[in-house]
Parts: C-alpha cells; structure tokens; sequence
C-alpha cells in the first residue's frame, strides 16, 4: 500500500500512529488483532512485528552496521548473538551491502544508510514494514537503489505500508495507492484505477500538478 | 624545593596518595553511576521520578560539598549508622558531583536526535533498553568535556577528606606540615601529587574524546 499526498496532510502521522510512535488522542485503532490505542496495550508486544524505516535513516552512529541490524533481535526477541549476526548477513546480502557489516553509519552513503535501515527493520522479520518517506533525504542518484530494494521486497509479498512522493513506484508496486489530505483518506483505490481515473476532484489537481512538471 | 622532606616522609606521603586515589576512584564511579541515573529520571514522563531527580539536583548542587560531607560524617550517626571518616567523605563527594554530572549528561540526552529514539522504540526496545543501548552512549559522548571536568573537581575536593579524618593526601600533608613547620615545601609536593592524578585525567580525557568522535 502506498500513501501519498500533499505535505502536512498527515501521511507521516498517520503511518506513526499504527506503531504509536504518535499518541492516538481519539479513535480507535486495531493492528494486529491488538487495540494500539489502548493506553494498556503492551505496545512493545506489537512494536516487535512491524519494522520501520525513517526518512532520516536514524541509524544508531556509534554502532557498527552489524550491531545496529542485531540489537532489536538480542535484546527483543533474545536470540542468540551468532544467530542474529547470520540473520545480519542474510539481509545484508538481501540489500546489496555485506562487504560494509563492519562499517559505521558514517562511512556510507545515504542510500547505503537506507538500505542497511531496511535490513535493520526486516531482521526482526516483521509482518509489515512501514517506510516514512525513504527516498526523500536521498540524493537523486541514490533514490534508485533503495526503491529497488523496496519493490524486490513487495514482489516477495511482503506487507509494505508506503509514504512516498515517488509517483512512479506507487504505480508500479502498489496494489492500493492511498490520497491523503489534510489529515482525511479522500481516495483509495489501485493503481491504474488511481493514476487513469481519479475521482476526488483534490486527487486530480494533485496529479494534475505532478504531471505538468 | 627541599626533596629530603619527600623522601624523610614518603611513607605518609604515598599513604595519603594511595587513599586519595581511592577515593577518587570510587567518588568518580560513584557520581557517574548517580549522576546517570538522576539524569533518566529527570528524562522519564513519570512525574515522581522528575520530581525526585530534580529536587536531588538542586539540594546537593546548591549546598557546600563541606555539609554534604558532614551530613554523612555526623547526619547518619544519628540514624545508627556510623561511617569511618574516608567511607562519609567519598560518599558525599560523589552524591554532591553526581548532582553536576546529572546535569552534564541530561544535557547530552536532550542533544540525542529524537529520531533514534524513535528508531529504537519502533523495533521493540523498552524505554530502558534504548537509553542504555542507544541514547546513553550518544549522550556520554557528546558531554566528555564537561564530564572531564567535573570528574578533575572531584579529584581536587576529595582533600576535603582530610577535614572528618579521611586519611587522604591532603590530611597527611597537614601532618607533616605541623612535624617539619616545612608548610610551605609540603604543601608543593602536595599539590605535585595531585597534579599526578589530575593532568593524565584531563590528557586521557582528551584522547578518549578524539578517539570517540572518529566515526562521527
């Protein structure tokens, strides 16, 4: 699923809110069979299942890449280090960039940064993956990259929640394309029904905009 | 200077050495172990804990180290518990720099990005996990300065020992002082041997410091 929208029209909050890492104030909200916002929910219990990948990468700095991919797995899930290291390797490989397990953050590009991020979020082997903007603190070379790794993602079935102004990818790889505006879902529907016959009059201005350019 | 005076009295000189190294020691693993943990609780959303560090922030900064030491020496007699004078004196030294160090390292919290909480909170770390894996070891970092410092103050007010008879360098030097009326003399091989703990604290510190920023 692929959300998109004008800046401020609440994709990014609305993406937080299925983790909680934005307060629900009001409404209610199921994932995963459990009630997030719920103040009693153990939400560390949920957290566990959904990995997430910032626009701003946050990898941990004074860690190597190897131990940021391994932490969550040894401290959540209490697998064993030489297990989580193997896991490691294996999404490493996934993403393109084993040879940099033993580097830090800082040596590596953005789009290296993102995509040992996705590693990081898939060794927890999550039921989904929930991904703010990925590809907008990239520079324009390194945008690629990482879309490649996200639609080689989506082609394996894995569940992707999607916020992203990458218009190209949302048409490609998403089976539902989300509008968003000023913190409403205005349209939903696939792809080809989204981009070739948009409904919302807000949805065709947007697209409209995006195309003329 | 008068170097038989060091060697006539060496023995009381390298006990006093010995003991304010001690001390300094423990003070120094005392405040850093307080001082964090004060640090976190001023961080939580709990309001108790808040409270509570900072109430502990404000008593023990803003009192003379000389009353925090006496409230061991001769406050906790009071409840039954009797220190010896070194065991009260570390332990006010290192309540009373822990309340600066707390303040050092809630500084380095607030710097962390908020994303790498955010990072860490979304993949399933408690709230104590990510500041003892993630946000902590940024934090310490950022603030070695300033922690450097507080850490040399410590060494240099743990001569307050020598005031409930804590047997440190500075007590000792008292003694030879009044045995050789050399006050002058001894009071400069007093301050050599502090400078001996003191300046590789500050080097180290310095080196620890680049070593640390090299993957920034």
């Amino acid at each position: 699923m692929v959300v998109v929208g004008p800046s401020g029209s609440g994709k990014s909050t609305m993406l937080r809110c299925i983790n909680r890492l934005e307060s629900i104030t009001s409404g209610e909200l199921t994932v995963n069979g459990i009630q997030v916002n719920d103040r009693k929910a153990d939400i560390n219990e949920v957290r566990r299942d959904i990995g997430m990948v910032f626009q701003h990468f946050n990898l941990y700095p004074h860690m190597k890449v190897i131990d940021n991919i391994t932490l969550a797995p040894v401290k959540v899930l209490g697998t064993p280090k030489q297990e989580a290291a193997e896991t490691a390797m294996y999404y490493l490989e996934k993403v393109g960039i084993a040879d940099k397990a033993k580097a830090y953050p800082s040596q590596l590009s953005g789009g290296q940064q993102q995509r040992v991020a996705i590693a990081r979020g898939l060794a927890m082997k999550p039921k989904i993956m929930l991904f703010d903007e990925p590809t907008s603190a990239l520079d324009p070379e390194m945008v690629g990259e990482v879309l490649d790794v996200m639609k080689a993602l989506a082609r394996e079935g894995m569940t992707m929640v999607v916020v992203t102004h990458e218009m190209g990818f949302a048409r490609e790889v998403a089976d539902r394309v989300v509008f968003m505006d000023q913190g409403q879902i205005l349209e939903e529907s696939a792809p080809e029904e989204f981009f070739g016959y948009p409904r919302e009059e807000r949805l065709k201005t947007f697209l409209g905009r995006l195309l003329s350019h | 200077m008068d170097f038989s005076l060091l060697s006539d009295n060496i023995g009381l000189f390298m006990q006093g050495f010995m003991n304010t190294i001690w001390a300094s020691l423990l003070g120094l693993a005392g405040s850093f172990i307080l001082g964090t943990i004060i640090a976190v609780f001023r961080m939580t959303r709990s309001r108790p804990l808040v409270w509570f560090g900072t109430a502990y922030v404000e008593f023990f900064r803003n009192i003379p180290l000389l009353l925090v030491v006496f409230l061991f020496y001769l406050g906790l007699p009071s409840l039954g518990i009797t220190l010896s004078g070194f065991a009260s004196g570390t332990m006010g030294l290192a309540v009373y720099t822990s309340s600066f160090i707390a303040e050092a390292i809630r500084a380095g919290i607030m710097a962390v990005p908020k994303g790498q909480t955010e990072a860490a909170r979304s993949s399933g770390l408690t709230y104590v996990q990510t500041m003892f894996y993630v946000i902590l070891p940024q934090a310490i970092k950022l603030v070695i300065p300033p922690l450097s410092n507080q850490f040399i103050n410590l060494v240099k007010n743990s001569s307050i020992l020598s005031i409930v008879a804590g047997f440190d360098l500075m007590y000792y030097g008292d003694i030879v002082a009044t045995e050789t009326f050399d006050t002058i003399n001894t009071y400069l091989f007093v301050a050599l041997f502090y400078l001996i703990i003191t300046l590789p604290l500050s080097y180290g510190s310095r080196v620890l410091e680049r070593k640390l920023a090299r993957h920034d």
